[in-house]
């Protein structure tokens, strides 16, 4: 009984740890119920079996609860327990009980993301706390001299003089006068305007955004501080809103403050004009700190800051009603009366609202700082999130940047859910808030249906696609100035990283917060760039309104590209500041414009495409007027006649995408535009021979199958085969070139296919004789393959002679279409054999690392490549770029002389990764993307401390409690070998759990930094050169950087005889050699190295080129430094007297051993270039 | 390692009891540059000597290509005359430590030498071996051999002349002279000999499979017949030898394991995990034991990439 007590005692000890945290979150009623426990405790003394019954139950229901809710915050009780509770998890504690009890009335929607756990996992939220800490806004040097700066300009501005109300033309003159030009709009005031501009003392100033509230990033180049400062409401009529008139007030009034400001501080700061936002309407001023002179500059660096003078007008100054969306207010003066010059004018309406919104919007974000604890930091990771995707509140970047979240989400806080309800609970965690956030923007569509903060009465639907977010207390459309593109891509962000934040497998915290994604080149298959200055010429209505052309150019490929695209973007150049003294430039005269675009790998290269039925007129007519004269009128198959478009498949080597865009560029727009465009995105397909597709591995399968149906059909074998396996690069679309395509069809190297029999007890009990056994298993079926299959010739070849723990024997099977492959036999029992070998103790050491070798060589050929032939090759047909970016990668790796110490799987892997684990992008749609973001994760890759681990079902088939082990796995390695002598890279898969089939003992550490090094500079290349980059030079490596190299003959490798170019005039010789099958696999270079590896490995490192030009490089291993004389070493020395008595030094004797190679390599070498 | 260099740093003649002879490499119009290559003799000494090691030459620091003809002729017509009987090159050496290099044979199957004692014919040794399939080997760089003369004199005189040669400090015997077209060509010729040779007739193979597998069911059954006959005749203490039947062999064996793993797990299966109270509290201690090991890890990595990468900052 004593023990039962102490039992139960721990038992209590260890719920009421458990109940700690429930009373945060479950109020009272749990109070209750945990009383009555109590009671029960008692109650129930004896009868242990029960109580723990119902203990377990209640237990079961708690975690139920919570594992439907919150995966994570079972994790998190910990974290409460070991560290010192933080206010945030507080907040996270309590947030859980409103964010459970809000789900259940909030949208269904967005629901499931407000629940599922206050973070993601303990990793995530320790690192999200440290980031918050590193980003949040400091009181560094820059922002107290912005703060300073503030303080004088405050001064000065309360000082300026009024100005008396003047007629337009006079005002200009009298500002002209001081060397200010009004930053008028376009278009400009006319001359016989009869309203004045005045001006007089601010009625307030105040400063706002981000600084003030404690919201702005600190990783932000410059520190920006916004000053507001309100216009009197004396100034304005009640009809200025209409017809710019309320602007043109405004830049007057923003000029007079330049005015004022030039005369007290020009010669501290820097006052210049700039578009707010890149909004025309909206000028500002800017004030920065003067730029030093250069030897000034030296001593002190100027501090980064600046200081944003924003206008603003009282709330009440025009009626709102008369701003709502679907009103007009700049009036057309050509004609009056004609409705559709009319029509509604929404950006112009919300410029002006915003102008009025200023302070209510400050009002709204500080209540949110103050009644949501977390806020601030959930703005500070949106702002990150933000910036990291290239967003902004610049029109030029989205129109979507920190004031836009941060209002959104303070927003969400007072409603937006059905009957008005928050969407966001004041409790929310700040990871919960912008999961929350994000969720929304995913779920709703706020171009195809407003969504409306607020109850009110639905507001229009703007007619062009771009987004409504309607905020109806304070009447304003906080996206006004998104873009449709813009708004597609931010979904498409926010969408990709909601799944990203969903892989529980995978730390989503660097792709969500560190990584910049706005890379064009690896954000989007392709792109284009467009000159401005063409555009405005093709515009023929001459109103010079980019926005206007671009949201033209932005429908018309929409429509022109329609399913073979995913996502178009549309990036203009964003405006820059101008000098006060001078007229506002023309921001649209220079620069260009870049389309992205992300392609449909499935639909992209369609050569026909399907318009209206020739019956349905208004369609047909539609779509003629659409295409112009590529529409065609076509009879199809099926009977069924429609309007249709042909493209060529390979036209002057455009693809049908490029095709399509420069069609459409010169109907729509002009030939100008069309010739300024440069397009970008295929050439590194292109740089795949015969096509980067899977169909041109289509034959060689197909001859694959037919080999795996003769085997079957086989009669009188030995034994019933019981698999064939795959297991090379060509059968799993992976192989740099296509097997059997192009001008011969003859195979270099034959393809290896595992073979395994039924199982059978008549093998022998001996490792040698069963390779015997296996040489006479495939000398039988050599036999009966050319007994019973037509147009095949087979041969059985010998490796491995020396010993025999390795497989020995090969059977070569060559079809008259030119496929070869090369049969290997698995027998299950040889590891058992060898792993026997290894565990006994008399096996003498030599034997014991030989059968080790031989194990793994085993285990690697017969079961993990199989299995992963199996993986990539249905990999391979569920990404259709997969294929073509494998072969581009391993290309890359070649022409870097890498492809001999980086095994072809790890490659793969590699490769696979940026497809099955994409964050923080989507999986790539093109060659281009995929082989860049390859090169991206490759620079940025830890190997020392990460593992490469990447699951190939692709759909999640790989085990929590596997990549567990394989985790652990990777920390042994790392134990054993932490200076990294034999495996340098660990890289798994689900379907190779021990991680090192391929990396065991290659590459070493020096290689695997050379692989980084060259990833970098390939990523900073791609960086710097943006879309100028040739696509090429990312392959160019300099031979400089080897201590010696071997230049091969083309003639004497053989390798000469493929390039289609070589020696015409012999034609009837050349196909001769061709159709000799017993050439296959025959390769002088790889023989060549792998010799000299064999002599020479231990002193030199080599460097091989897989592909085009033969070359073997190689460094010196500096181990082989000079030394005290001895008789076992590995290599050829020089005995070099010390000086001191009878020593002698042995001296790596490297003329000697180049010489040695020069001769074993005989007529394969042409030349020997030594570096150093 | 630019030519010039080399005559700053004395080359030594004679390191430890070994000679350093220079030989000269002459200039390839793919190298076309002289080299020299040490090549290092002593007399050989074994540990365990036997009747031939007084003829016998200790060669250190031999070529890549170095032949038995490279060395025939090397003694023959460049260092006095002295007749080379034969060559044993490390790589093929068989078995025995590194100062006693045999003659070089093909691997013997071991089996091969049990069979003696099964009473068979002397020349199974080689039965079954499969079809050579170089026509020349090289050598590890660095690696060594043993040159065994006709008569001790021969040795003497081949190690006084190497002597004389490294002494007078000129690298006046050239490598590889008087082999030209004795031997098989190196470079794309052999590769693809090798390519040729890998592909071995298949009745060629097929004789040696069988001879092979021939050889091993008669020795099989004659250890079959050996070991029958151990477990039914008592020795000469009269005890009867327990001998491993036909029955147990290592399948098994690891199946009779498996077999046992899994009983054991049966076992624990049969009283069921939350039976008894204390497997339940125990279960949650370790729980929640796992919760904390679970975040000071995760607290630890952090750390961890914190040390690398430094302070995590939006790029």
């Amino acid at each position: 009984m004593a023990l039962a007590g102490n039992k139960r005692r721990k038992l209590d000890h260890v719920s009421s740890g458990d109940e700690e945290e429930d009373n945060a979150s479950f109020a009272s009623f749990e109070e209750a119920e945990n009383a009555e426990d109590d009671v029960s405790d008692e109650e129930m003394d004896e009868d242990d079996v029960d109580e723990d019954m119902e203990d377990g139950s209640e237990e079961d229901d708690d975690e139920d609860g919570e594992e439907e809710d919150a995966p994570g915050s079972k994790q998190e009780q910990p974290a409460n327990g070991a560290d010192k509770p933080t206010k945030q998890q507080l907040a996270a504690q309590i947030g859980r009980k409103t964010g459970r009890t809000s789900a259940k009335d909030a949208l269904a929607s967005g629901a499931s993301a407000f629940t599922s756990g206050t973070f993601k996992s303990n990793m995530f939220k320790l690192q999200v706390d440290e980031l918050l800490e590193n980003i949040q806004p400091r009181q560094g040097k820059r922002e107290k001299a912005a703060e300073e700066a503030l303080h004088v300009l405050k001064k000065t501005i309360e000082q300026i003089p009024a100005r008396p109300a003047q007629e337009i033309e006079q005002a200009e003159r009298g500002l002209a006068k001081e060397k200010i030009a009004i930053p008028f709009p376009d278009p400009r005031p006319p001359k016989d305007a009869k309203y004045k501009l005045e001006y007089a003392r601010p009625s307030n100033i105040n400063v706002v955004g981000s600084h003030a509230l404690k919201t702005s990033n600190r990783a932000r180049e410059v520190a920006e501080l916004d000053m507001v400062i309100q216009m009197p409401s004396s100034l304005f009529q009640e009809k200025d809103f209409l017809n710019h008139r309320f602007f043109y007030k405004r830049s007057y009034y923003l000029a007079c403050l330049a005015a004022g400001l030039k005369k007290a501080h020009a010669k501290a700061y820097n006052i210049q004009f700039q578009e707010m936002h890149g909004n025309a309407l909206n000028p500002t001023i800017i004030i920065a700190p003067k730029q030093a002179s250069s030897e000034q500059a030296e001593q002190k660096p100027v501090l980064k800051w600046q200081v944003n003078i924003v206008l603003a007008v009282a709330q009440d100054v025009f009626p709102v009603e008369k701003l709502g969306l679907d009103r007009n207010c700049v009036r057309a003066t050509d004609a009056p009366d004609g409705s559709s010059a009319n029509a509604p004018t929404p950006f112009y309406n919300s410029t002006l609202r915003s102008n009025m919104l200023v302070t209510p919007y400050l009002k709204l974000l500080h209540k949110a700082a103050t009644s949501c604890s977390s806020f601030r930091d959930a703005c500070l990771l949106g702002s990150s999130w933000l910036r990291q995707r290239g967003f902004g509140s610049n029109i030029a970047a989205g129109g979507f940047g920190n004031f836009e979240w941060s209002a959104l989400m303070a927003a969400l806080l007072s409603g937006g859910g059905p009957g008005d309800k928050p969407v966001l609970s004041g409790g929310y965690s700040s990871y919960q808030l912008l999961k929350a956030t994000l969720q929304l923007l995913v779920v709703k569509d706020f171009s195809r249906q407003p969504f409306v903060i607020g109850t009110a009465s639905t507001p229009p639907k703007l007619q062009d696609g771009s987004p409504v977010l309607w905020d109806e207390e304070r009447h304003h459309n906080l996206l006004y100035k998104m873009t449709p593109w813009s708004y597609k891509l931010l979904q498409s962000a926010a969408k990709t990283t909601l799944s990203m934040l969903a892989d529980q497998k995978f730390d989503g915290f660097e792709s969500t917060f560190i990584l910049r994604t706005d890379n064009t080149l690896m954000r989007f298959d392709m792109s284009l760039e467009l000159e401005q200055t063409a555009f405005i010429k093709s515009d023929p209505s001459k109103t010079s309104n980019v926005q206007q052309s671009l949201r033209k150019l932005y429908q018309t490929l929409q429509r022109g590209l329609g399913d073979r695209v995913t996502l178009i973007n549309i990036r203009q150049p964003a405006s820059g500041p101008w000098n006060i003294g001078t007229a506002r430039p023309n921001q649209h005269s220079k620069g260009s414009v870049t389309v992205g675009i992300v392609i449909n790998s499935d639909n992209v290269n369609r050569t026909v495409d399907h318009g209206p039925s020739a019956e349905n007129k208004a369609e047909a007519a539609s779509f003629r007027k659409f295409w112009g004269e590529k529409a065609e009128l076509r009879r199809f198959k099926d009977g069924s006649i429609l309007e249709s478009l042909i493209w060529s498949a390979g036209e002057n080597g455009q693809s049908v995408l490029e095709q399509i865009t420069r069609y459409l560029l010169q109907r729509h727009f002009s030939s100008a535009v069309e010739q300024s465009a440069k397009f970008m995105g295929d050439e590194f397909s292109r740089m795949i021979r015969n096509g980067a597709s899977n169909a041109c591995f289509e034959p060689f399968i197909e001859a694959y199958r037919k080999l795996e149906r003769d085997m079957r059909d086989l009669e009188e074998v030995p034994l019933t085969i019981r698999q064939l396996m795959p297991a090379d690069a060509q059968l799993r679309f992976a192989s740099i070139d296509a097997p059997m395509v192009g001008r011969t069809s003859q195979q270099t190297k034959p393809a290896d296919v595992t073979m395994q029999f039924e199982g059978s007890n008549r093998w022998p009990d001996d490792l040698g004789a069963i390779q015997r056994t296996k040489i006479a298993f495939l000398l039988k079926f050599s036999e009966l393959l050319e007994e019973n299959v037509e147009g095949v010739s087979t041969r059985i070849g010998l490796e491995n002679e020396d010993t025999d723990v390795f497989n020995q024997g090969f059977l070569d099977v060559t079809y008259e279409s030119g496929a070869t492959f090369r049969l290997r036999i698995h027998h299950e029992r040889e590891q058992s054999f060898l792993e026997r070998q290894l565990k006994d103790k008399t096996t003498d050491p030599k034997s014991r690392e030989l059968a080790a070798l031989a194990l793994a060589k085993y285990k690697c050929d017969s079961l993990k490549t199989p299995a992963h032939t199996q993986a990539v090759a249905q990999l391979c047909n569920r990404f259709p770029t997969l294929s073509g970016t494998m072969r581009l990668t391993k290309k890359w790796f070649a022409s870097h002389l890498l492809s001999n110490h980086i095994a072809e799987e790890v490659i793969e892997l590699l490769v696979a990764r940026t497809f099955v684990q994409p964050w923080p992008w989507s999986a790539p749609s093109s060659v281009q993307t995929g082989f860049l973001r390859t090169l991206f994760w490759i620079s940025r890759w830890d190997w020392r401390a990460d593992p490469l681990i990447v699951d190939l079902s692709g759909s999640g088939e790989l085990q929590q409690t596997e990549l567990q082990a394989i985790t652990t796995r990777f920390e042994a390695w790392r134990k054993l070998d932490p200076s990294l002598n034999r495996v340098v890279f660990f890289a798994a898969s689900n379907v190779d759990q021990d991680g090192v089939s391929w990396t065991d003992g290659k590459p070493s550490k020096v290689v695997a930094s050379r692989l980084t090094a060259l990833a970098r500079a390939a990523v900073s290349a791609v960086e710097q050169q943006k879309l100028g980059l040739e696509p090429a030079s990312l392959f160019v490596s300099p031979v400089n950087d080897y201590d010696f190299v071997l230049h091969l003959s083309a003639t004497a490798t053989g390798r000469k005889r493929r390039s289609s170019k070589a020696a015409p005039a012999f034609k009837n010789l050349e196909l001769e050699t061709l159709n000799d099958t017993s050439l296959v696999g025959y390769d002088a270079v790889n023989s060549f190295y792998s010799e000299l590896e064999i002599l020479y490995g231990s002193s030199i490192l080599f460097f091989v080129n897989g592909t085009d030009k033969p070359v073997i490089a190689g460094l010196w291993n500096p181990q082989t430094a000079p030394r005290s004389w001895k008789v076992n070493l590995s290599y050829s020395t020089i005995p070099v007297k010390t000086g001191a008595e009878d020593e002698v030094n042995a001296e790596i004797n490297k003329e000697g051993i180049l010489a040695e190679i020069a001769r074993l390599g005989g007529d394969l070498i042409t030349k020997i270039d030594v570096n150093r | 390692m630019a030519p010039t260099q080399k005559p700053k740093r004395p080359v030594a003649t004679t390191v430890n009891d070994f000679v350093a002879l220079p030989l000269r490499l002459p200039a390839l119009p793919s190298y076309p540059r002289e080299a020299t290559h040490h090549l290092y003799v002593r007399a050989h000494a074994p540990k365990v000597p036997t009747a031939s090691t007084p003829r016998e030459l200790f060669l250190v620091n031999v070529p890549a290509d170095a032949t038995e003809v490279h060395i025939r002729s090397l003694f023959a017509s460049q260092l006095g005359g002295a007749r080379v009987e034969s060559v044993a090159f490390e790589g093929a050496r068989v078995g025995r430590g590194i100062t006693a290099p045999v003659a070089p044979v093909r691997r013997k199957r071991k089996r091969g030498v049990e069979e003696e004692d099964g009473g068979e014919g002397e020349g199974e040794k080689e039965v079954g071996a499969l079809p050579a399939t170089r026509e020349r080997e090289v050598h590890r760089s660095g690696g060594t051999a043993v040159a065994t003369f006709v008569d001790a004199a021969s040795a003497e005189l081949a190690l006084k002349e190497a002597r004389r040669a490294a002494k007078s400090g000129k690298a006046t015997i050239v490598w590889g002279a008087g082999v030209e077209g004795k031997l098989p060509a190196l470079g794309s010729a052999r590769y693809l000999a090798h390519h040729r040779l890998r592909f071995p007739a298949r009745h060629a193979l097929q004789e040696s499979v069988d001879a092979f597998m021939t050889a091993l069911s008669a020795q099989e059954v004659a250890r079959a017949r050996a070991l029958a006959r151990l477990r039914s005749q008592p020795d000469e203490d009269g005890f009867i030898t327990v001998g491993r039947g036909g029955k147990g062999d290592a399948a098994r064996e690891e199946a009779a394991k498996l077999k046992g793993e899994e009983l054991a797990k049966r076992q624990k299966k049969m009283i069921g995990e939350d039976f008894y109270r204390f497997q339940v509290r125990e279960r949650k201690k370790d729980e929640a034991k796992d919760l904390v090991r679970g975040f000071e890890e995760d607290r630890r990595k952090v750390e961890e990439l914190r040390k690398r990468r430094g302070k995590a900052r939006p790029e």
